[in-house]
């Protein structure tokens, strides 16, 4: 086990962590940093990933999933915004 | 005349990260030329060259400032949260900026989301809405700070 | 014996980098509200992100290798700070929706 290993399941685990804690919610807004995570703990992961397994190709691998990372906040603002909307225009008052 | 300058950089930099990204593969030059070149133009049409040209002194300054200071935000976050008492007193705060609609005001937005204690909401024309960590903090002048180096960068 | 010191150095910014993904994995869990969350995520874990970048830079092959590195953190960095700005402004809009004044 290399440092290398121990950074990369330390990363893991904190990842892991953070999807418990976002999966339970409450709020919507909340689920949306999800995205965040792995836009920063996930690229971390893989870039020491490709370091320590010598697989260059996860490189890009993070480097796809950053970009990722902000169509997915883009996609689930302009969805939760439009709830908002609906909400306060009395379409659905009980969502 | 500034269009072919324009382009010139403008391929040189696409070229760098093609250089990047395929990690230094020789094999790769001719099609990345090719792509650089290409792209460059497109970007010229979608993209004309604007007229505050940021300056590379002052950038370079900016992106010392923004280190420096990011890495102050991290430290303040982690102080915060592993102190037991949680010094938190989040609040908001408008901040009306004297730079030029566009990339300047656009960039002091993102930046200041990942400057100590600062966190941008919304950009409505030149007012600025903020959320801060602490506002007992003097976050009015950090924001001045930051915009001051931004201002330097889009100098005419 | 520089090339011991380089490997202490490495050891020490990887190490310091999980610390501060761990601060902001810490802060979802103590923070009370959303915004102070995405506070915490943003400026934490991009220190910790920073940090990691700089303590893998001296084992990669070459300088072209070490580039795409430093652009993938480029990359997070303007990532990370346009989603923030991004759910800072639903969240915003979301209370404004809520009592129809804002705070």
């Amino acid at each position: 086990m290399t440092l290398l290993d121990a950074v990369a399941t330390i990363l893991l685990v904190l990842l892991l962590l953070g999807l418990v804690r976002i999966w339970r919610g409450p709020a919507p807004a909340d689920r949306m940093l999800a995205s965040q995570l792995f836009g920063t703990t996930g690229v971390a992961l893989l870039l020491v990933l490709a370091e320590s397994q010598g697989q260059p190709a996860l490189r890009d691998v993070a480097l796809v999933l950053a970009l990722l990372a902000v169509l997915a906040t883009v996609a689930f603002v302009t969805r939760v915004l439009r709830i908002a909307r609906a909400d306060s225009a009395g379409e659905h008052p009980d969502v | 005349m500034a269009y072919a300058g324009s382009a010139a950089v403008r391929t040189a930099l696409l070229l760098v990260v093609w250089w990047a990204l395929t990690e230094g593969d020789p094999g790769a030059a001719g099609f990345g030329l090719g792509a650089a070149v290409l792209v460059a133009l497109v970007s010229l049409r979608f993209f004309p060259p604007a007229a505050p040209h940021p300056r590379l002194a002052a950038t370079l300054a900016f992106a010392g400032y923004f280190l420096l200071r990011s890495m102050v935000a991290g430290v303040d976050v982690a102080r915060r949260l592993l102190s037991p008492r949680l010094p938190l007193r989040p609040g908001y705060l408008t901040y009306t900026t004297a730079l030029a609609e566009g990339r300047p005001r656009w960039l002091l937005a993102n930046a200041l989301s990942l400057l100590p204690g600062t966190l941008s909401v919304t950009l409505r024309g030149d007012e600025l809405e903020l959320h801060c960590l602490d506002t007992s903090l003097p976050v009015h002048e950090d924001v001045a700070r930051a915009e001051h180096w931004i201002a330097r960068m889009f100098a005419g | 014996m520089s090339d011991t010191l380089l490997l202490v150095l490495q050891a020490l910014l990887l190490v310091t980098g999980c610390l501060f993904f761990a601060v902001g994995t810490l802060g979802l869990f103590r923070l009370p509200d959303t915004l102070t969350r995405i506070h915490a995520l943003t400026k934490a874990d991009n220190l910790g992100l920073g940090l990691i970048v700089m303590g893998l830079l001296p084992a990669v092959a070459g300088p072209a290798t070490a580039a795409k590195i430093l652009l993938i953190w480029l990359v997070a960095l303007a990532a990370s700070a346009t989603a923030a700005h991004l759910v800072g402004r639903a969240l915003r809009a979301m209370e404004d929706g809520d009592d129809g004044s804002g705070p």
